[in-house]
């Protein structure tokens, strides 16, 4: 569906693209993941034929984005919400996405996308008395009532609150079940965990590793930890005796890495017979661990670098 | 006929747009209410309509359009297959057609308060069509320069003002100094309010035509520029 290779964005001295290759494959949810001025919008809006490319080579749909004739075919294929989308004010709902179906010769029925995006109630409402989760909801729709095989989805989640960006989620997940290839990208972690087929994690410019996100937690996620609350401080001490990887916080709270399930099953029989009933809790590495690991840094609700 | 969709989505846009009514249609009605009542609506009728329609370009759609390029709606509009041209061409519509309400209002006002009964013929409208693209060429190049809103509508304005001053709009040219005469003619209102005159209410066909004439290039001329300095891609 989409293959990058060796793609460069120069800006004065900067490469805000600095050399990458990726392919996105029919049908799957890919998801760029890294912080502000990472270089996500920028690849994404080459990839929408918005932006010229300094060096490398991109195809859209089989189409070069660098060839006049081909842009007007990724155009027509294409479904995009982009970064702080924004409609007509004056317009409702239904006008806005409306102008956009009105750009294409061939789209599904305007009312078939509301309903989709279950926008009915609020489809005569002007734009600009919705609330942030409808606006992306509008987007979103407006963005595939060209009927595209590929949607770009640009931080459709930055900015609204968790529930807001719980429902956008559900939206996202059903473009799947329709066939849609999704290219999405976010700062947040669980966003990408929960919503992508395969990540790739940019930093400064670079993609520093892609996989889905399960290969990315087994592969750079560290070990599992299991962490044992409340325990008396004699356990503390025994279990620092008898296990390797046991670190003791200013909780008191136990905390075991644990290497492999033998391992897991060895503690948990001691702990019954200690006849310690202690609130037990297994914490799994998420991507956050895996930026974390790769970078050595975080990123913060508002997509800054940490 | 892409235009025909970004021309019906614009107009529907500014006719819900109170600021943008009061500042089209109410603000020109209120003038031409005092003007016209001091010095008789003849002479104001053309003038002021003329001078609105230049404002409508100048101030407002450079207001509006850097407005929609600040909120990335032409960005939006760019991903999809609509081109530069057809934008233009449905903003340039929506610009007539704001220009001929406005022009109707203004000669219902002159019929209603001041007696003065002018009929508007196709010359008029063709008139008012020249003069709308030559405004929205220039409002299309300013917004294809500036960025920023505030400045938009203050370059609007100063941009604006002088010309309506300039042009004999308020003040005849008559009892100008002789050399704001000369300036007057270096300033595309002039032409256009004379135009204007002449087709509603001289009805000199020789000054319409000649007035006519000059519009039109001037409006080749900044549609160009327009058309050049709108940007349909990033850097």
């Amino acid at each position: 569906m989409l293959e990058v290779q060796n793609l460069v964005k120069q800006y004065a001295d900067l490469n805000a693209v600095d050399g990458i290759s990726f392919n996105v494959n029919d049908g799957e949810v890919f998801a760029f993941l890294g912080p502000n001025g990472a270089g996500k919008t920028t690849t994404v809006e080459i990839l929408e034929c918005l932006r010229p490319l300094t060096k490398g080579t991109a195809h859209v749909c089989g189409f070069d984005v660098t060839k006049e004739k081909e842009v007007k075919e990724i155009k027509k294929q294409v479904g995009v919400l982009p970064q702080d989308f924004n409609g007509l004010d004056k317009l409702t709902a239904k006008e806005n996405i409306e102008l956009i179906a009105d750009m294409y010769d061939n789209h599904l029925k305007v009312s078939d996308v509301i309903k989709l995006l279950s926008l009915e109630d609020k489809a005569n409402a002007k734009f600009e008395n919705l609330s942030g989760g409808l606006k992306q909801r509008v987007g979103i729709a407006a963005a595939l009532v060209s009927d595209p095989k590929l949607v770009f989805l640009d931080e459709p989640t930055t900015g609204l609150d968790p529930k807001a960006r719980r429902d956008v989620w559900d939206v996202i997940a059903n473009l799947k079940k329709l066939g849609k290839t999704v290219f999405l990208t976010t700062h947040y972690m669980e966003e990408a965990q929960f919503l992508a087929d395969r990540v790739a994690i940019m930093d400064k410019g670079k993609i520093v590793a892609t996989g889905s996100p399960q290969e990315l937690v087994d592969k750079y996620g560290g070990l599992k930890v299991l962490v044992i609350r409340k325990a008396d401080k004699t356990l503390g001490d025994e279990i620092e005796e008898k296990f390797e990887h046991v670190t003791i916080d200013s909780n008191g709270d136990i905390h075991v890495k644990i290497d492999n399930t033998d391992e897991l099953y060895r503690i948990m029989s001691f702990l019954t017979q200690k006849k310690a009933e202690p609130n037990i809790e297994i914490q799994t590495p998420t991507l956050e661990d895996v930026f974390l690991k790769i970078t050595g840094s975080k990123i913060s609700e508002g997509g800054e670098v940490k | 006929m892409r235009f025909v969709a970004i021309f019906k989505a614009v107009t529907k846009n500014w006719l819900r747009s109170r600021t943008g009514l009061f500042f089209s249609i109410m603000f020109p009605v209120m003038l031409l209410i005092i003007f016209g009542s001091i010095f008789g609506g003849n002479t104001y009728i053309p003038t002021i309509t003329a001078a609105f329609i230049m404002t409508n370009g100048i101030i407002g759609l450079t207001s509006t359009n850097t407005e929609f390029k600040r909120r990335g709606i032409i960005k939006r509009l760019s991903l999809t297959p609509l081109t530069k041209t057809d934008w233009i061409v449905g903003c340039i519509l929506s610009q007539t057609l704001l220009n001929l309400i406005l022009t109707g209002v203004m000669i219902g006002l002159g019929w209603g308060v001041f007696n003065v009964r002018v009929i508007p013929d196709p010359l008029t409208i063709l008139m008012i069509f020249m003069g709308s693209v030559l405004f929205a060429g220039i409002g299309m190049a300013l917004s294809g320069l500036i960025k920023d809103v505030e400045a938009a509508s203050a370059i609007g304005n100063a941009i604006s003002f002088p010309m309506m001053f300039l042009s004999g709009v308020f003040i005849p040219l008559a009892i100008m100094p002789s050399y704001m005469e000369l300036l007057s003619k270096a300033i595309p209102l002039t032409y256009f309010s004379d135009g204007l005159k002449a087709t509603i209410i001289t009805k000199s066909m020789d000054a319409a035509f000649f007035n006519m004439a000059i519009v039109a290039v001037l409006a080749v001329v900044f549609i160009a520029i327009g058309v050049l300095l709108t940007r349909w891609k990033e850097r």
